[in-house]
């Protein structure tokens, strides 16, 4: 679907995909140059996680980098690494009121609050996305 | 540069991609969200609102189930069906709510 | 009663349809619960430890014959839906019986056949035989598009967000325009935490409300530890609403 795609006037595509199955296939099918994989550190969570790590590794996909959300301590953390092959780029987002108070006003977390620490982390992760920095 | 942003639903991929989108668009690049989720809400963490999001979706809809032979090409997705965000982000809806696949 | 648990990734609807589940077998009726989400869910919430159960075999489903008409899968002639359901069904605690999708361990396009049977064997489940509670994936894509034809009611669960509500008005819209059987469309609102909570949620679906559950941390260790709600924590403050709801709607006969 993206791979052949001509994204000519954008410096950057952000896609947010469903984890379903069918998206999960389709990932090892695309050509993307990162793969963010969010995942809490619930069962549920990390098993769909994992499939998508599986995938897209398969893929040999440029990055792939997994945002552990929620984390409200540091066995969360740990919970999340221990699901992905070791070496794996994990960055940590702590649960946040303020992504909560977002959420519930259906505004955007970083208009609310650029500087609450969820979105601080997420801001972070982003500057190391950027095309030239590798 | 392309990136796909995917979790269960619920863990926070939504919240994830509009900060990574506003992020990249407020450093100045042009930046193109694309809500692929068949049930789209990108736009309301994005900052569009609920009703803008809601509008979008059903312009997608609509040009399914419209006259259009084929289906449109991402220029005309992204340029037509879009809506521009804050930071300049531009937004489109990718994928039809009621696709019956299984999942 | 044959309901269906619908709503936006994460709402909550595995934890409540498990716990409901348990709860209506627990009053003395006989309860089916299936769970045709592709990745697992409702399982822990029903108190099983098994992750995976055997898929429907493959040649419950027959192509259609050169010449013949119709569609192009159909359920074997020599399946009959309700043996399937004692065949293929795995006992879980309280007496329920677990119907499951195929989960995906490998490639997922292997158990589509699987899948399409159980489609078959759920919509024609007779009426009568069972109470059926059952879980859908998240999101819009199952909901109504053939895949929640056996359900007399749906809840949406729904969360105080504005993603949430968005959903739940989508999936109460998509019910209106369902040509397939009628079907009751109410509201569950789940992870209640402020006193406006189930007013929005009333009227930012349009829909009725029948049970508010309260945000309770008890849900998410039960979660993180893979066990059933009902069993980690019986009387926490959502188990409770949950049942409640079991015997509003078992009084209501609604369904």
């Amino acid at each position: 679907m993206l791979g052949s795609a001509d994204f000519d006037e954008q410096d950057v595509v952000v896609a947010d995909f469903e984890a379903g199955v069918g998206t999960l296939t389709r990932l090892g099918e695309e050509h993307v140059d990162t793969v963010v994989i969010v995942a809490e550190a619930t069962p549920k969570s990390l098993e769909v996680g994992a499939r998508a790590a599986f995938l897209a590794d398969q893929k040999a996909v440029g990055r792939i980098v997994v945002v552990a959300n929620r984390i409200r301590g540091p066995e969360d953390l740990e919970r999340v690494r221990a699901a992905f092959p070791p070496g794996t780029e994990v960055v940590g987002v702590p649960h946040d009121p303020k992504i909560v108070e977002a959420d519930r006003k259906g505004v955007a977390p970083i208009d609310l609050d650029p500087d609450a620490p969820a979105v601080k982390a997420l801001i972070a992760l982003a500057a190391t996305l950027l095309p030239h920095s590798n | 540069m392309k990136l796909a942003v995917v979790g269960k639903g619920g863990s926070g991929k939504t919240t994830t991609s509009s900060v990574i989108a506003r992020t990249l668009a407020k450093g100045g690049l042009a930046v193109v969200a694309l809500d692929c989720d068949s049930n789209p809400n990108l736009g309301i963490s994005l900052g569009v609102g609920d009703e803008e999001t809601e509008r979008l979706v059903s312009m997608r809809q609509a040009l399914d189930e419209g006259e259009e032979a084929h289906a449109p090409t991402w220029d005309t997705l992204i340029s037509r069906y879009g809506s521009d965000g804050p930071d300049g982000v531009r937004l489109a809806v990718v994928s039809r709510i009621d696709n019956p696949e299984p999942g | 009663m044959r309901l269906a648990f619908v709503g936006k990734g994460g709402a909550g609807k595995s934890a409540i349809s498990g716990t409901f589940a348990r709860y209506l077998a627990r009053q003395g009726h006989n309860v089916l619960a299936i769970d045709s989400d592709p990745l697992p869910g409702l399982a822990f919430s029903l108190g099983l430890p098994i992750e995976y159960s055997p898929p429907i075999p493959d040649d419950a489903v027959v192509e259609r014959k050169e010449g013949e008409e119709g569609p192009r899968w159909r359920l074997n002639p020599d399946v009959d839906p309700l043996e399937a359901v004692e065949k293929w069904s795995v006992e879980a605690p309280d007496g329920v019986r677990f119907l499951q999708f195929g989960k995906i361990k490998g490639d997922p396009r292997n158990l589509w056949k699987s899948q399409i049977a159980f489609r078959f064997v759920v919509n024609r489940l007779p009426p009568g035989n069972w109470n059926v509670v059952g879980d859908l994936p998240g999101g819009t894509r199952q909901a109504f598009t053939g895949w929640g034809n056996w359900a007399q009611t749906v809840l949406i669960v729904v969360e105080p967000t504005a993603k949430s509500l968005l959903s739940g008005r989508r999936l109460a819209r998509m019910a209106d325009l369902d040509p397939e059987s009628p079907k009751r469309v109410l509201a569950v609102a789940n992870k209640v935490s402020e006193a406006g909570d189930v007013d929005m949620i009333a009227t930012g679906t349009g829909l009725e409300v029948v049970a508010a559950i309260p945000l309770d941390d008890a849900l998410a260790e039960a979660e993180r530890r893979q066990l059933a709600p009902i069993d980690f924590a019986p009387d926490c403050p959502a188990v409770l609403a949950v049942e409640s709801l079991v015997e509003r709607l078992s009084e209501e006969r609604v369904s």
